[in-house]
């Protein structure tokens, strides 16, 4: 039923990895040793041990049949055979570890789901002592709701028994009323009702008497007054529904497109100085002259700088300005038209600029006598700026002009 | 989760609920009852108002009355409680009062506003407070009205923008400080995060501020006693607290506000038994039970000497999400303590129940 070997390694340390053992084939590596076995009968490896002990390997191999084995190994083996042997236990070797390791992995997944279902189970008890805890208060509140509307019920059934009683009681007092003093003839009716009031809740009943009372002491109604009131003022950002956000970005977005505008033209222009090529420079330039009086200057730097950039609405406002000094009218038009352009979309932000562009642009239809024109230009600044005077003045003017034309035609 | 001391906490209960056929912008308990009624608009541009009962489990409908305008609020709070008159604002800025019993022909009317009335409050009636009984009405259109039923067609009291002053909406008001017959206050809450608070004694403007989001709902916790709480609530889910009961000469009431949902809080309405808890209803379909509690001090002196309140602090009692769309209205019951209803945007109505109010 069992060989028993025993192997000296005299020296050297085994352990139990040194140890490769199949059905046929027995081998132990224990560097400088080797010792290699082809089994005569094949064993049963998984139920054989091999014991380690200090310089002796002791085997106990369970054979598979019960038989008397001529040696430990098989004789007359030759070098082919014996390789085909090594490499087939090799070979079961490796099956079995992978079959182990199944075997492992199937029951490791069995395990976890069973946690899972456990923990699961328990969760679930837990939700449903809640849940009961829950559905016990319930029931005992509508009890005690069911119990509590009964008794307004029966509270009611009372008072409107009671209101005719003390329905019957007033008329009888109604004469009395007008010669004895309220106290007196109250006392002894209160006193009935209250015998009567103590089953029911609430002072309800006993308040018609008081409501009578009360009647004749409610203050009159106030005299009226009115309280004026201001409100704080919303600055941006407004209540969202009246932002105007997305317009405001626009228009933000807008200028810095515009900052970084650089025109194409640039060949001519070599021979500027580095800050005569600078936008802002040239209308900061033009706002100088313009101040000077040197309105032509103004206009020179003007166009310099639109044909760098030519989305600055600045630009062409401060130039329709120079125009009008000079009473280039049409050219005034023109660029306080293509300002407007550039001042899309209204914003409270650019509202200044918008102001002054539809002034000028007015005052060019005026000069221009194209008055009508000019009339609907001033209005429109002044639906932006409604406070402010010398427009509102100059409208009038132009109404009065406008009059005076049709009248005299 | 410990089950225990959650479950020590006060629940709240569905106890009933009904879906509707209209919008639902209003629901009130009616005083001494176990009756409610709902307002609100219905997709014929119509008002309706249902009256129904609460039996068992159910809600059931006793009377629908329908009017030409959508109905937008209403409040019992003026009428004494033998009649129990309501009194409405609609869509078109009417303010009405009428009885249930015969509600073909209003007992007073008057076209108060040339807007939708908002937010309306009654004060002096139901045998609560003293002094006569009165309806606040605020509109779209900016003002602030007080009502006396006995006076026709004007109002006992104007709050209104100054001339040129663009207009705000006033989105809630409530009354106040009406602990005798000659005080009392009302307090308004604008879109603009306004809040106002005008003293009628003495016909002028008491106290305002601003608390930079819209003001969707102030109440005051209770309207019979000396100013004790004013509760504020607005949009992006804040809402502030004010201790009344000391003003200091510039810097006002002392607040202290809890940031509660990520969206607006629609209403606020403080139990009726107990003028420390009080449940704020939002955006987002949810109702939370707050409980506010004093400082060891409630005023301290400042550096100048003069008085100044100090706030206490609130505390989440219980939370729950009922609906998917915002609960619009609230109200308590003032017969049962912890019976509430809460209208939400979903047409439906329910009737919900506190439980444990006692042990806080």
């Amino acid at each position: 039923t069992a060989v028993f070997v025993s192997l000296p390694v005299p020296g050297a340390r085994a352990t139990p990895g040194s140890i490769f053992c199949t059905e046929r084939y027995l081998k132990v590596s224990v560097p400088p040793f080797l010792f290699e076995a082809i089994l005569f009968a094949p064993i049963d490896d998984t139920n054989s041990t091999a014991k380690i002990e200090n310089g002796n390997i002791f085997f106990t191999l369970y054979k598979k049949e019960p038989a008397m084995w001529d040696s430990l190994t098989l004789e007359n083996v030759d070098k082919e055979k014996l390789q085909y042997l090594r490499e087939n236990a090799v070979l079961k070797a490796h099956e079995k570890a992978k079959e182990e390791r199944e075997a492992k992995k199937v029951t490791k997944e069995e395990h976890k789901k069973y946690a899972l279902e456990a923990t699961m189970k328990l969760e679930e008890a837990e939700r449903k002592r809640i849940e009961d805890l829950k559905e016990k208060e319930r029931q005992k509140v509508t009890e005690e709701l069911e119990l509590w509307k009964n008794q307004q019920k029966e509270a009611d059934k009372y008072k409107s028994i009671q209101k005719e009683q003390e329905l019957h009681q007033e008329i009888g007092q109604i004469k009395e009323k007008k010669n004895e003093k309220m106290n007196k003839t109250r006392i002894p009716n209160e006193g009935i009702s209250k015998t009567k009031h103590k089953p029911s809740k609430g002072h309800g009943s006993c308040s018609m008497f008081s409501q009578n009372l009360k009647e004749e002491q409610l203050p009159a109604p106030r005299s009226a007054a009115t309280i004026k009131v201001n409100f704080t003022p919303r600055a941006f950002p407004t209540a969202l529904r009246e932002s105007r956000i997305a317009e405001e970005e626009e228009w933000l977005h807008k200028q810095a497109e515009a900052r970084r505008t650089v025109s194409a033209d640039l060949s001519e222009l070599e021979d500027l100085k580095e800050e005569e090529k600078n936008p802002d420079w040239l209308k900061d330039k033009g706002n100088k002259m313009f101040a000077m009086g040197n309105y032509l200057a103004a206009v020179n730097a003007y166009n310099l700088a639109v044909r760098l950039n030519n989305r600055l609405p600045l630009l062409y406002l401060n130039r329709a300005a120079c125009h009008l000094k000079l009473r280039n009218l049409h050219k005034a038009i023109e660029d306080s038209s293509k300002a407007l352009e550039l001042l899309t979309p209204p914003v409270p932000d650019n509202e200044n600029a918008r102001v002054k562009a539809y002034v000028r642009r007015g005052t060019a239809f005026c000069q221009l006598e194209l008055y009508t024109e000019g009339l609907q230009d001033y209005e429109a600044a002044l639906k932006i700026d409604p406070k402010n005077k010398d427009i509102e003045k100059d409208a009038e003017k132009i109404r009065h002009l406008i009059q005076g034309t049709i009248q005299g035609s | 989760m410990s089950a225990a001391p959650a479950l020590e906490r006060p629940q709240v209960v569905s106890h009933a609920q009904q879906a509707l056929s209209y919008t639902l912008f209003d629901c009130k308990w009616v005083p001494r009852s176990a009756r409610l009624l709902c307002l609100g608009s219905a997709a014929r541009g119509c008002g309706i108002a249902q009256l129904y009962e609460l039996r068992g489990a159910r809600l059931e409908l006793l009377r629908e009355i329908e009017k030409p305008k959508p109905i937008k609020c209403g409040t019992f709070g003026a009428t004494s409680l033998q009649q129990r008159y309501l009194a409405t604002g609609d869509f078109d800025g009417n303010l009405n009062i009428w009885n249930l019993e015969a509600p073909e022909i209003p007992v007073y009317s008057v076209k108060g506003h040339k807007e939708i009335i908002n937010s309306i409050d009654g004060v002096g009636g139901l045998g609560i407070g003293e002094g006569a009984p009165e309806i606040v009405t605020g509109s779209r259109d900016g003002t602030v009205k007080v009502w006396d039923p006995r006076q026709k067609d004007t109002p006992v009291a104007n709050m209104e923008p100054v001339q040129g002053e663009s207009k705000r909406d006033c989105w809630t008001v409530a009354f106040g400080n009406a602990y005798n017959q000659e005080e009392r206050v009302v307090c308004a809450g604008y879109d603009n995060g306004d809040i106002k608070l005008f003293d009628l004694k003495t016909m002028s403007l008491r106290w305002e501020t601003n608390i930079k989001n819209g003001v969707c709902s102030v109440e005051f916790d209770r309207k019979d006693i000396n100013m004790n709480k004013l509760v504020a609530t607005s949009l992006e889910g804040k809402f502030h607290v004010f201790d009344m009961r000391t003003q200091h000469p510039t810097k006002g009431f002392a607040s202290v506000s809890e940031k509660a949902q990520k969206s607006t809080i629609w209403q606020v309405r403080h139990l009726p038994q107990n003028r420390d808890i009080f449940m704020t209803s939002g955006g987002s379909g949810s109702l939370h039970l707050w409980k506010y509690e004093y400082p060891a001090q409630r005023s301290k002196k400042d550096s100048e000497g003069a008085e100044m309140g100090v706030a206490g602090t609130v505390s989440l009692l219980q939370n729950v999400t009922l609906s998917t769309q915002p609960i619009s209205s609230l109200d308590w019951s003032p017969d049962k303590k912890g019976l509430c209803v809460c209208g939400a945007f979903d047409q439906t109505v329910r009737v919900l129940i506190v439980t444990k109010l006692n042990k806080i």
